[in-house]
């Protein structure tokens, strides 16, 4: 899994120049790679694991359907037929590709 | 004789194993709609099995790996390394046919334990509704153990399974020789990485399930609307805005009857028995305290159903997610929503609900502040008070007063709850802590499984009606009666009693809150539960004043600040020992369960003081 985290996003450096934090409501995405996240503390590896096991893993298909209440924050995603609710610092995590939207 | 066989549910949460648990024991289980719920262990035998069998539902999980304290119950009972519990002797994998991948994925997991385990593919229905097929045979062949389709909407759709655990039941085992520990798991997780997991899935997926890649389109719809940044706030609020209305007025017809029902059964025992001691016995002491807090049944049963309704459907967990920025804020999280919600019914399941939340920090601070969100057992308080003291007069056209009132009490507790929250949290290091909640599918709710929820919670009520409440009563009107008065005396008999004294003792006390001594009396019977203080009020007032109804005698005797502040004393007041000794439980700690006694025990008693002077004023 390593050869696919980067540290945090600076988004002229990483490998990816789009993180799921960043999309709009509609956007279809492919995952690309895993990022760190540093509030995460020590939790992070944690997290980057759960993250993998829900289905967020590079290649996968994602859709973003919405948003909670005051602001863009959490968001809701569907991966796999499932739907998730992400905070920004989760959804921070997932570099993705901008494969289409509606 | 061998040990009865051992069955354990093992699933995602939301994958329906509590409702597959119901229809298998035929017990009384609430029903999941949202991430772990299931934390309290359950456990029941099997019904219609040659053999006795035991079957736990263990707490939803999605890997082996966990990250909350009820994944790791789910996954230290499977190791058998909970001291004093069994390890299963067999694994009933559940996995939502509507949500293969991710079920698939912990049964993966799963199999690299080596214990005897069956998959059973729930909800295959909805599956084929969707237009997903799957080949369950195939998927058995290719996973290695045996998949049951299983349908917990109807009785017969989990026959087959029972048939198999039948089996499993009448076969001696053979006990597994291979140690299980967590060294294990690892081991065999190492090799087998997150990656490759997913590929073998896709490749068992491939091979066995055709399915559209698209969710049905009216759930996508459905949550365009519920996720509207405008829509989604008109649709939240207006749930509740309903279900605080029907509360209040939808349940007045069934209401009025239970009255009149109380009402007959005193008069026909005072016509029928002898006067005496055993007449005031069973008409004021039985019957009078009893019936009036029976009297609030139809409104308790109306707020469970919609609780019930909103979990079963799939919204609360989207509600958690839209005020999950909001509750943020204060340092809890939309996991909190659940809890804090649960709360409304009683706070003692809603505190237990508390398991779910990973964040030691917030999981304190939840605890903390659940006992203001109103419970149902502070609604017959309310609803007396408001009842008498706030005309039901129509304002803005559609609001009933005493339904707003009510509401702004629900509003109260709430955001002093937030207030609370903040400074709570204000002293803690922030470090966030992900949400990752799933978003079930809508689902249409199962009469069966509903009704179930409601006759646990209906039944739960009437015990205490029962017992805790009709005992409190008898002793209320023992305190009440003896000694009796003098002969000639122009004082109420009742100034004599040993309740008489005892508020007297403690009026000086709450003097400054404008309370009474009978209001005085009220508040001790009421630790046992907060919907008792009617009762014991229909019985001080009733002994003193026997022909007036108790609203009559509330308006007679209180002064509109007075009953503004009894208000706001029991939106704060932690009145009920139950919610303190679970604090008790889920705390671990008595230097933390008294600090919540305390503190809230003192924002009672200024909240009340403060009304009280303040209504003073205007009035």
């Amino acid at each position: 899994m390593n050869a696919f985290v980067n540290s945090l996003p600076d988004t002229h450096l990483s490998v990816s120049a789009l993180r799921l934090d960043q999309c709009r409501k509609g956007s279809e995405l492919r995952v690309v790679n895993l990022l760190q996240q540093p509030l995460f503390g020590t939790q992070d590896d944690r997290v980057t694991l759960r993250l993998k096991e829900l289905g967020f893993l590079p290649g996968a298909l994602l859709k973003v359907i919405g948003f909670g209440l005051l602001g863009s924050d959490p968001l809701a995603v569907q991966v796999n037929g499932t739907k998730f609710a992400l905070r920004r610092a989760e959804a921070a995590k997932i570099g993705v590709e901008l494969i289409g939207s509606h | 004789m061998p040990s009865p066989v051992r069955f354990a549910l093992i699933g995602n949460p939301n994958c329906g194993k509590t409702s597959l648990f119901n229809r298998l024991t035929g017990a009384r289980a609430k029903v999941a709609n949202y991430p772990g719920v299931t934390v309290e262990r359950r456990s029941g035998v099997l019904t219609g099995l040659p053999h006795t069998a035991e079957i736990l539902d263990l707490p939803g999980t999605y890997s082996l790996f966990v990250t909350s304290p009820d994944e790791q119950v789910a996954r230290d009972m499977i190791l058998g390394s909970i001291a004093g519990e069994t390890r299963p002797d067999v694994l009933i994998a559940v996995i939502d046919a509507t949500n293969l991948r991710l079920g698939l994925r912990l049964v993966m997991e799963l199999k690299t334990l080596n214990r005897p385990m069956i998959v059973a593919l729930n909800q295959v229905d909805a599956a084929s509704a969707r237009g997903i097929s799957i080949n369950s045979a195939g998927l058995a062949r290719d996973i290695g153990v045996p998949v049951i389709e299983t349908v917990a909407v109807n009785r017969q759709g989990v026959d087959k399974l029972r048939a198999i655990l039948a089996d499993y039941s009448r076969e001696p085992l053979a006990e597994g020789t291979q140690g299980l520990s967590l060294s294990n798991i690892a081991e065999l997780s190492r090799d087998d990485s997150i990656e490759e997991l997913y590929q073998k899935i896709e490749t068992i997926v491939a091979t066995n399930v055709i399915q559209p890649s698209e969710f049905p389109r009216w759930q996508n719809r459905l949550d365009s609307i519920v996720m509207h940044p405008v829509l989604g706030l008109v649709v939240l609020f207006s749930i509740l805005m309903v279900i605080f209305q029907a509360v209040f007025a939808w349940a007045t017809p069934a209401q009025d009857l239970i009255k009149a029902g109380k009402d007959l059964l005193a008069a026909t025992v005072s016509l029928y028995m002898p006067d005496g001691i055993l007449k005031n016995f069973i008409a004021d002491g039985v019957i009078a305290g009893v019936g009036a807090v029976l009297v609030f049944l139809p409104q308790i049963i109306i707020l469970f159903f919609f609780i019930l309704l909103l979990e079963d459907t799939g919204y609360l967990t989207r509600a958690a997610f839209l005020l999950d920025r909001p509750m943020r804020g204060l340092g809890i999280s939309g996991r909190s929503f659940i809890p804090l919600l649960s709360s409304f019914a009683c706070a003692v399941p809603g505190i237990m609900s508390t398991r779910t939340i990973s964040d030691p920090r917030e999981r304190f601070i939840t605890i903390m502040i659940a006992p203001l969100m109103t419970c149902s057992a502070r609604l017959p308080v309310y609803a007396l008070i408001i009842g008498a003291f706030i005309p039901a007069k129509t304002v803005w056209g559609i609001f009933n007063q005493q339904g707003l009132t009510l509401f702004a009490l629900y509003l109260t507790g709430v955001i002093s709850a937030a207030i609370v929250a903040w400074i709570m949290r204000r002293n803690q290091p922030r470090e966030e802590f992900p949400l990752l909640l799933e978003l079930p599918s809508y689902r249409w709710p199962m009469a069966y499984h509903l009704m179930m929820g409601l006759r646990e919670r209906v039944w739960i009520f009437l015990r205490r009606v029962g017992t805790i409440i009709l005992s409190l009563s008898i002793l209320i009107w023992f305190l009440c009666t003896y000694p009796s008065a003098p002969a000639e005396t122009t004082h109420a008999a009742i100034e004599y009693s040993f309740a008489g004294k005892l508020g007297a003792l403690m009026q000086p006390l709450f003097a400054p809150l404008g309370f009474n001594w009978q209001m005085c009396i009220a508040l001790i019977p009421a630790m046992g539960a907060r919907e008792v203080a009617v009762s014991a009020l229909a019985t001080v007032y009733a002994v003193g004043n026997a022909d007036t109804a108790l609203t009559g005698a509330l308006q007679q005797s209180w002064s509109l600040p007075v009953a503004l502040a009894y208000l706001a004393w029991f939106v704060y007041a932690p009145q009920c020992i139950s919610t303190i000794a679970v604090v008790r439980r889920e705390t671990n700690s008595v230097k933390a369960t008294t600090y919540f006694a305390i503190y809230l025990f003192t924002l009672a008693y200024f909240a009340a003081w403060v009304t009280y002077q303040i209504a003073r004023l205007l009035s």
